[in-house]
């Protein structure tokens, strides 16, 4: 008779340790989350860097130094999406991290092509740091001098952001000299260098970035700057159209019917996204309403 | 006497089998696997090395704490046990004994390092849904892995042989964390001009291991190649540094008294 009743005895024990082990790990849970909602009540739950010098990190990985550049690559990604998602203006850790993860690993290519890019593009889409974004690719060009295409976005970064056409030609031009480096490399110094600042040259950096697009976000970005490309240059045509229609009658165009009936125009024109462009009030050309094309994206040219 | 060290070796090799330290293996393939799951959605443009780099240092971690934590209770558990007795009661020399459990271990370890480069392959093939006679390069590393572990088990089994396993544990991990900044402390030496100062740190750095040689998990991830020479000098440098662990451990072993 003793043994049925110490095997329930033991087999009540038990569950009474298993369900007190439930309970007990899901007060745990609780407990966790009201004191982190507590602490970020605080502010404590602030950005945090972890360690500030990749060289030190560098040393104390014992030879895995590799594997920590790639989490901290995937931080800046993180970072940068977060922020993005937040349309935040301030990337205060954006540059830091890129710096710990390229200490860490000197040959993470993509760390300074995309990084450049994060740190140069105006906010809310980036840190607005142009001059960090060259900082960066210099020293990526100092760590793996035969790639030459950190050369061909350390000229887009002086072309585009800091419109310092020069600088940007010699960027083209030193890259192209780069073992293996394009043939269009040379096209691009040589363009830079006659027409800086002009659409077409716009275009043609444009053109070759969403060609050689290795990821869909920067083809995307790519495109939607082709796009507003296309459409300002369609703007100035139509612009100097409406011109010459008022030199011929003296009077300005109210609307696209009336360049049509006058032969200018076979039809009313419209943006590349397919939406009619309209006359404003001052007889300039301009989107129309629900245009998808964003003409900011030009304002750096 | 060959075929008695294989017996011991074997005999080691079917113990740790035993103690299902190849367990690790599940652990491992738990960790690619979710790792290129993870990383493939919340990173960019590293799938691929992220997963040499993963893979490469889980080989390289695994192996060292597997090296470690049975290479310190090789002799130490046998004497324990009093094991011991019966063996070298037997036609078995001592110097037979220390060679025999070397080699187990380092069975085990060749033995778990396949199977663990076959799932780096596999979480490889994942990523990349293909793989490139480039993609070999990597043997490399895991080559240099091995050699490095080499030099720990033979750490492991001298200090098994002194003192007791936590101890042993200490001395080795300490031991192969120094053997990484060798070359910080020969530049500390060098840095405070003094000659006496100098002359020590450069002892240190000839006369311990110098495990820093082998770190070259980096440069294979982005695809670079280990020159011939230094796969050739690296692997007669782990040579040497076995056989002068190994020679020692047999010394203190031959001295020591079993009561």
């Amino acid at each position: 008779m003793a043994a049925p009743m110490e095997f329930s005895a033991t087999r009540w024990g038990r569950a009474v340790c298993f369900s007190f082990l439930i309970v007990s790990y899901v007060a745990v849970v609780f407990l966790q989350w009201g004191i982190d909602q507590r602490l970020s009540a605080q502010g404590r739950t602030g950005e945090l860097l972890y360690a500030t010098s990749g060289k030190t990190l560098r040393r104390l990985c014992l030879g895995h130094e590799g594997l920590l550049a790639d989490i901290y690559w995937t931080r800046v990604v993180q970072y940068f999406g977060r922020k993005r998602l937040e349309h935040s203006r301030r990337f205060d850790l954006l540059g830091p991290l890129l710096s710990i993860t390229t200490d860490l690993d000197p040959q993470l290519i993509i760390a300074y092509r995309f990084g450049a890019i994060f740190l140069a593009e105006k906010p809310p889409g980036g840190a607005g740091r142009p001059e960090e974004a060259l900082q960066l690719l210099r020293r990526g060009i100092v760590a793996n001098p035969d790639y030459w295409r950190l050369w061909q976005d350390l000229g887009f970064i002086y072309y585009w952001d800091l419109k310092d056409y020069p600088a940007a030609a010699r960027a083209f031009q030193a890259g192209s000299e780069r073992p293996g480096a394009e043939i269009w490399m040379k096209v691009l110094a040589a363009s830079v260098a006659a027409g800086g600042g002009a659409l077409s040259t716009s275009r043609l950096l444009w053109s070759q970035i969403y060609r050689e697009a290795a990821n869909d976000q920067i083809r995307k970005a790519a495109e939607e700057h082709l796009i507003a490309l296309q459409a300002q240059e369609e703007i100035n045509q139509l612009n100097s159209l409406l011109a010459h229609f008022r030199n011929q009658t003296g009077r300005g165009a109210r609307s696209w019917a009336e360049l049509v009936l006058a032969g200018h125009l076979r039809e009313a024109p419209r943006d590349p996204t397919g939406v009619a462009y309209r006359i404003g009030p001052d007889e300039r050309v301009a989107l129309g309403p629900g245009s998808k094309v964003d003409l900011r994206l030009l304002q750096s040219d | 006497m060959m075929n008695r060290v294989a017996s011991i070796a074997w005999h080691t090799f079917k113990e740790s089998v035993r103690e299902r330290v190849l367990y690790n293996l599940i652990v491992f393939a738990l960790l690619l696997l979710g790792a290129a799951i993870l990383f493939g959605s919340i990173s960019v443009g590293i799938e691929r090395i992220i997963i040499v780099n993963l893979g490469l240092s889980s080989i390289a971690v695994f192996g060292l704490m597997m090296a470690i934590f049975i290479g310190i209770t090789l002799v130490w558990k046998e004497i324990d046990r009093r094991t011991i007795f019966s063996i070298l009661s037997k036609p078995v020399r001592r110097a037979e004994f220390i060679f025999g459990k070397y080699a187990g271990l380092m069975l085990t370890l060749l033995i778990n390092t396949a199977i663990m480069t076959a799932g780096f392959y596999l979480a490889l093939f994942y990523v990349k849904r293909t793989l490139e006679f480039a993609d070999l390069v990597a043997l490399q590393a895991v080559y240099f892995i091995l050699l490095q572990l080499a030099m720990v088990v033979g750490l492991a089994l001298l200090f098994s042989c002194i003192t007791t396993p936590v101890l042993a544990a200490v001395f080795t991990f300490s031991l192969y964390v120094i053997g990484n900044f060798l070359n910080d402390i020969r530049w500390f030496g060098q840095e405070t001009g003094s000659p006496l100062v100098m002359k020590f740190t450069a002892a240190i750095y000839y006369l311990l291991p110098n495990f820093s040689n082998f770190n070259v998990i980096g440069q294979i991830a982005h695809g670079q190649r280990v020159p011939g020479y230094l796969l050739i000098a690296n692997s007669f440098y782990a040579l040497l540094y076995v056989a002068i662990l190994l020679s020692a451990a047999i010394l203190i072993f031959e001295q020591r008294e079993f009561k």
